[in-house]
């Protein structure tokens, strides 16, 4: 009944109330006179239920729902009680509100508990145990709260509990004799209800006896106490209630109807009450907990101010830790009550533990930054100012830092310096001082300060995540070192720890992050050869990841755009979350430059060195391979626009000896100027192009010449003739070059004869004999080796018959010799 | 050239005892102020048990100051304990060198410690002390009396960490003794242990049984050098080791600067190169030792890099004939200087300019003497015969000729006949054909018998 008078109240008095509430209302305003009739009373409410929920009256779903509205309400409550509270300490509200919610702080539970009994008297009636079980618990936990404020038990609720066990008891005596059973799930309610029944009425037992004997005086008593015990737990009130009010946001959390805003203000408000760091230190735990649960979708970001004040609130919470010794957050602690308060001088060794993880929330900080990043537009103003927020961020995970190097925890220390790792490991060292800068103030024990330059920073840092325990975190942080060492220009020992960790052999099994951060430390390890000007070390390693054409998707720099399959929603949306941010990108223009100018290098002096159109098929670089082939097909080939087209006129006029050309056309590529050190890798370009290109000239041109003058390639190519007589030698030592050095003339004389084609086809025919008699010696030997190995089985008394090992060695011979027919 | 110096760079990887030597031959060779380097040996010695040294340093040292005191203690607890583990390792002693003893050891060792402890009541302690005395011998430079105990010892113990530990003081023994046969019987062993033992752990899960093969590898390939310098076919012995990949792979990322020790034993060991005939056949490994080895010198440049590998690499990745002939000339000094290497510098010497020549006979077609004489570091006549006995002794024989008149050398390579390639290339088939059905022949008949036997 008063049920009905409060909500309407209610609608008249809070104009925030939601619509649907007021709908609600309104519909009990005009049932309210019906309410009075006793009898009318269970019917009343159901269709009152049905009014709010448009729904058939006996389905659970029903009954869950009007169970969430139940919550919602509860919610309301307790952000009114809030004011209340507010309202009392600070005395700034006005009178009417106070007055309203007065009324509310106690009698409300009462009503709601009432409530809850009518609805399990009109369920009774119908026989529906689901119902009661449902109600019933709630009723419970109604009554647990009101326990919780140090307030006696209703009569109210004794009441229900009495009749409750005898109508249970009619209900199985009558089940028994029925002919038709209930159905399953009404069954199964039914005996829960009974165990419940029974533990409730255990756990109220004293209260239940009184009631029993004398249900009139027990319901004076009560009405004596509750004011009586009002009064002094009015100084209490304020810290208990605060307490309450958390763990009821708490279990709030993560339900559907619950409203992230309210209950975020809710938790702003207690902040500012709470006194004990204890306190505070749960509130700013549900606080942020709450921020991180504004949004619910996993690919939309955090907006950004609720993200700054999650910065402020893990920063804060870090203060409050780091100042107060007592105190020790940790994610696994013993059960204790959420809603007493607690002092470390309670504990035994006075350090208080808290139930909640600060690693967790700096990691999610961090995701959260980067997915906002991700989401904006990086060409804008506005991804730019968010990426002035990564100096705050860095601060809050140095402090994290600080604060771990502190307490020794050292799995959230190894994580947490894997985060600052990742913020600073691609930047170049400007951009990492402005970061340390920002961070002289706090106490860390790996810092700029106490390291003389950004790369020691590094090593500290990686050689910190070495001697942890973590696998995981050891590969990413040796991958990052890779990284920063190729991005120093250090290639060799970039090289040597790439090559020493062993990664190649295991990347393949390791998770999609650390397999990019992998591709992003080759391709750096790749740029970083190109930049020392190592053409062939740089051309194989960008190799393996240009042959696969996808280098934007293995760089999750961009989504590969599928010819022929389509990728399902959830594949394109895990593709999406993994793509890097753009200021980390590297970039793959520059970076297919570099490959295709040291594939150019590389390849064409070796195209011009073969004559035979089978050696002609084993290209070193596919891809170089067919862009070349490609541009040769042209008819027309205009003047150069893209890098690919200056790269591949720039090819074609080294393949015909014009290095002039060859080196403008590429000197003339506009990308270059994205490396930091243009200017010399230019110069460098250029000598290794007059180096290949009297390569190619010799190997093209020998044929027509008997004597070639060193100091003529000396002028035509400007090199020294130092170094022309050095790559002449080269060549005629490694064979190359059918062609010897006349020292007295200084030329070079060709010696190179012609082959018939009888010749050459018996040369050929010689060659693959002997390749077929070294398979066939391989295979053989591999008979002779199990045939010992037979005899010296058989001698000790074990007889094997492997008819299946023969069959598969007459397989690996047919295959041996298939191989050799092609 | 005190920058070349790889004394102290070497040192810590050596014993003790080892720099002594090193020293003594820092001395000779006036690199550093002998004032310095007798002061470093003084310190050195002062920490032995050699009591006696250590005396006759210090008066070197200081002509004019009374000799401390604490050396007087330190002899009379020297020989105090000397006479102490004596009388220990004596009662083992006295029962293993029993003859019937001697006869009723077998090989297995638990059996003969059963068999010791049950007939004369001898413990693993006992036996322990046999290691102590000869450890205590070693340390005041009693080194044959070492060895002798420490073999012992050896023969008996079943404690493998000891053992290996005196595995290393026989080793070392052995090697200031200067027996060098027996020097390097012991190395062989030891490294096959240790190989031994750094298969049986696997790579990846063990960082630091890993990193534990790799320490002593790397003193293993220090201790080596003194045994492979010393013996006689020990260049050829270490081509074959230090390239083996384990060992390779320890020099590049431990010690790269052994890469000099081996350039020079390659250079050595050319002559093992052509086949000899009658001689051991030499692995292929060091056959190729150049070859490969220019191509590691390329490789860690950026890490070590000395006169020795920088003539190397000139020669053969730069083909610079001229700076190849700088860098020989500063090598010579530096081989000079080596306290390995200083008995090979004129085999080197010779050794280096013989490939040179060969290097630059296969590129040029007419060279003039005066030219080659220079590169060779030879004056004109030395030059002449030089070149004149690299003709008569080289494969090139037929094709060289010297003109006097034009003071040239013409060398005629006619290119090969295809025929002939063709028979080069298909003259071993039909050898290989037999042995190949020789064996296919021997590996059918038990695979008879096995069919019977089924049957």
């Amino acid at each position: 009944m008063s049920r009905f008078f409060r909500q309407a109240g209610d609608s008249d008095s809070d104009s925030e109330e939601s619509e649907e509430e007021l709908m609600t209302s309104e519909d009990e305003d005009a049932a309210a006179p019906k309410a009075a009739a006793p009898a009318a009373k269970p019917a009343m409410s159901r269709f009152l239920k049905a009014a709010g929920s448009e729904s058939s009256p006996s389905s659970e779903e029903e009954e869950e729902q009007s169970e969430e509205e139940e919550e919602e309400e509860e919610g309301k409550e307790t952000k009114k009680k809030s004011r209340f509270l507010r309202a009392e300490s600070e005395g700034e509200e006005s009178d009417e509100e106070v007055k309203r919610v007065v009324k509310s702080a106690r009698d409300k539970r009462l009503d709601e508990m009432e409530a809850a009994g009518k609805v399990m008297d009109n369920a009774l009636k119908i026989n529906d145990w689901v119902a009661i079980s449902n109600e019933f618990d709630k009723l419970v936990r109604l009554v647990q709260r009101q326990q919780n404020v140090s307030e006696p038990v209703p009569p109210f609720f004794v009441r229900t509990l009495v009749s409750l066990e005898s109508s249970l008891n009619t209900a199985l005596s009558k089940e028994k004799e029925a002919k038709k059973k209930m159905n399953a799930s009404n069954a199964r309610a039914l005996t829960a209800m009974k165990q419940k029944v029974k533990k409730s009425l255990k756990e109220y037992e004293k209260e239940a006896k009184l009631f029993q004997e004398d249900p009139a005086r027990f319901e004076r008593e009560y009405a004596v106490a509750a004011p009586a015990e009002a009064a002094p737990a009015q100084q209490k009130k304020k810290k208990i209630l605060a307490e309450d009010e958390e763990a009821l946001v708490q279990a709030a959390r993560g339900k559907k109807s619950t409203d992230r805003v309210d209950q975020m203000r809710i938790l702003e408000k207690l902040l500012q009450v709470a006194e004990t760091p204890y306190q505070r230190i749960r509130v700013l735990l549900a606080l942020i907990s709450a921020r991180f649960d504004y949004n619910s979708s996993v690919t939309s970001h955090m907006p950004v101010d609720l993200w700054t004040s999650a910065q402020r609130e893990i920063d804060q919470l870090i203060a409050v830790v780091i100042a107060d010794s007592s105190y020790s957050i940790q994610e696994t602690t013993e059960d204790y009550d959420e809603y007493v308060e607690r002092s470390p001088s309670e504990q035994a060794d006075g350090v208080l533990r808290i139930r909640g993880s600060i690693i967790s929330f700096v990691e999610r900080l961090d995701d959260e930054f980067m997915k906002s990043l991700q989401n904006l537009d990086p060409h804008g103003t506005e991804y730019v100012d968010r990426l002035k927020d990564e100096k705050s961020l860095y601060c809050t995970i140095c402090r994290a830092q600080a604060l771990y190097e502190k307490t020794q925890q050292s799995e959230p220390l190894g994580r947490v310096v894997m985060r600052r790792l990742e913020h600073i490991y691609s930047k170049p060292d400007a951009v990492l001082l402005a970061l340390e800068a920002a961070t002289s103030d706090i106490p860390t024990a790996i810092s700029l300060g106490s390291q003389s330059s950004p790369s020691d920073l590094i090593h500290a840092l990686c050689v910190h995540l070495y001697q942890s325990g973590n696998t995981l975190l050891r590969t990413r942080a040796v991958l990052s070192h890779i990284y920063h060492y190729a991005l120093q220009n250090d290639f060799y020992t970039a090289r040597d720890m790439l090559l020493m960790s062993h990664l190649q052999e295991t990347i393949y099994s390791a998770d999609v992050a650390t397999q990019i951060l992998y591709n992003r430390s080759i391709v750096q390890l790749g740029l970083c050869a190109f930049r020392c000007g190592l053409i062939r070390e740089a051309q194989a390693t960008l190799q393996d990841i240009f042959t696969t054409q996808r280098v934007k998707e293995l760089l999750a720099q961009g989504v590969h755009q599928q010819r022929f399959q389509t990728l399902s929603v959830e594949q394109e949306k895990a593709e999406k979350q993994r793509q890097l941010p753009f200021h980390m990108h590297i970039n793959t223009e520059l970076l297919e430059a570099a490959f295709l100018v040291s594939s150019m290098l590389v390849e064409i002096p070796l195209l011009a060195s073969i004559d035979s159109e089978e050696q002609k098929r084993k290209a070193i670089s596919k891809p170089f391979r067919r862009l070349l082939d490609f541009a040769e097909r042209q008819v027309f080939t205009g003047p150069p626009e893209s890098t690919r087209d200056h790269i591949m006129q720039a090819s074609k006029a080294l393949q015909n000896g014009q290095w002039e050309q060859c080196r403008d056309l590429i000197q003339g590529i506009k990308i270059w100027d994205l490396m930091p050190e243009s200017a010399s890798v230019k110069e460098m370009l250029a000598r290794r192009i007059q180096e290949e290109g009297l390569r190619t000239y010799l190997f093209t041109y020998a044929p027509h010449y008997r004597t070639l003058s060193l100091s003529l390639l000396s002028r035509t190519f400007s090199l020294p003739l130092r170094s022309v007589t050095s790559i002449v030698s080269k060549m005629i030592w490694n064979e190359e070059l059918p062609a010897s050095l006349d020292q007295a003339a200084g030329v070079v004389v060709f010696n190179r004869v012609e082959f018939t084609r009888v010749q050459q086809l018996a040369l050929t025919l010689a060659d693959k004999t002997s390749v077929w008699v070294e398979v066939l010696v391989g295979v053989t030997g591999m008979m002779v080796r199990r045939a010992i190995n037979e005899l010296s089985r058989r001698k000790s008394g074990e007889v094997v018959v492997s008819a299946q090992g023969d069959q598969a060695l007459v397989v690996r011979e047919e295959e041996g010799l298939a191989s050799l027919k092609v | 050239m005190a920058e070349y110096d790889l004394t102290k760079t070497i040192i810590p990887y050596l014993d003790r005892h080892f720099a002594f030597p090193l020293l003594a031959h820092l001395v000779e060779t006036n690199l550093f102020p002998v004032e310095e380097v007798q002061a470093a040996q003084y310190e050195l010695a002062k920490g032995t048990n050699m009591v006696d040294y250590a005396i006759n340093l210090f008066e070197q040292l200081h002509p004019d100051e009374e000799v401390p005191e604490e050396f007087g203690n330190k002899r009379e607890k020297a020989v105090s304990t000397n006479e102490h583990l004596q009388q220990e390792a004596q009662a083992v002693l006295d029962v293993i060198e029993n003859p019937d003893v001697a006869q009723a050891l077998r090989q297995d060792k638990n059996q003969n410690l059963q068999y010791l402890k049950d007939n004369y009541g001898l413990t693993l302690e006992q036996i322990t002390a046999l290691y102590n005395f000869g450890q205590f011998q070693y340390t005041y430079g009693n080194y044959s009396g070492a060895a002798d105990y420490l073999y012992h010892f050896r023969v008996l113990s079943t404690d493998t960490d000891l053992n290996t530990s005196a595995h290393w003081g026989k080793l070392a023994s052995d090697i200031l003794t200067g027996k060098w046969d027996v020097a390097l019987e012991e190395l062989n062993t030891l490294r096959e242990s240790i190989d031994a033992r750094a298969a049986s752990a696997p790579l990846l899960n063990s960082p630091t049984e890993s990193l534990a093969s790799l320490h002593s590898r790397t003193w293993l390939i220090h201790w080596s050098l003194f045994v492979y310098f010393n013996h006689e076919s020990g260049r050829t012995l270490l081509l074959d080791t230090f390239l083996a990949p384990a060992y390779l792979n320890t020099i590049q990322s431990a010690c790269p600067w052994i890469l000099r020790y081996l350039v020079a034993a390659a250079v050595l060991s050319r002559k093992a190169q052509q086949t000899t005939p009658g001689g051991t056949p030499v692995s292929s490994r060091v056959r190729y030792a150049i070859r490969e080895l220019v191509k590691i010198v390329q490789m860690e440049e950026y890490q070590y890099s000395d006169p020795i590998t920088r003539f190397l690499k000139e020669l053969y990745v730069e083909f610079d004939f001229e700076a190849a002939q700088r860098e020989l000339l500063v090598a010579e000094r530096v081989v000079g200087d080596d306290f390995f290497l200083n008995e090979f510098k004129e085999e080197f010497l010779d050794n280096a300019r013989y490939l040179i020549s060969e290097a630059y006979c296969r590129i040029h077609q007419r060279i003039d003497i005066g030219d080659l004489s220079e590169r060779l570091n030879l004056s004109r006549d030395e030059g002449e015969k030089w070149i004149v006995n690299l003709i008569r002794e080289s494969r090139m024989g037929a094709d060289a000729k010297i003109d006097l008149e034009k003071n040239v050398i013409e060398i005629n390579r006619p290119p090969l006949p295809i025929y002939q390639s063709v028979i080069e290339k298909t003259r071993g088939l039909s050898i290989r054909t037999q042995a190949m059905g020789a064996a296919m022949s021997r590996a059918a008949q038990p695979s008879r018998l096995r069919a019977k036997s089924v049957a």
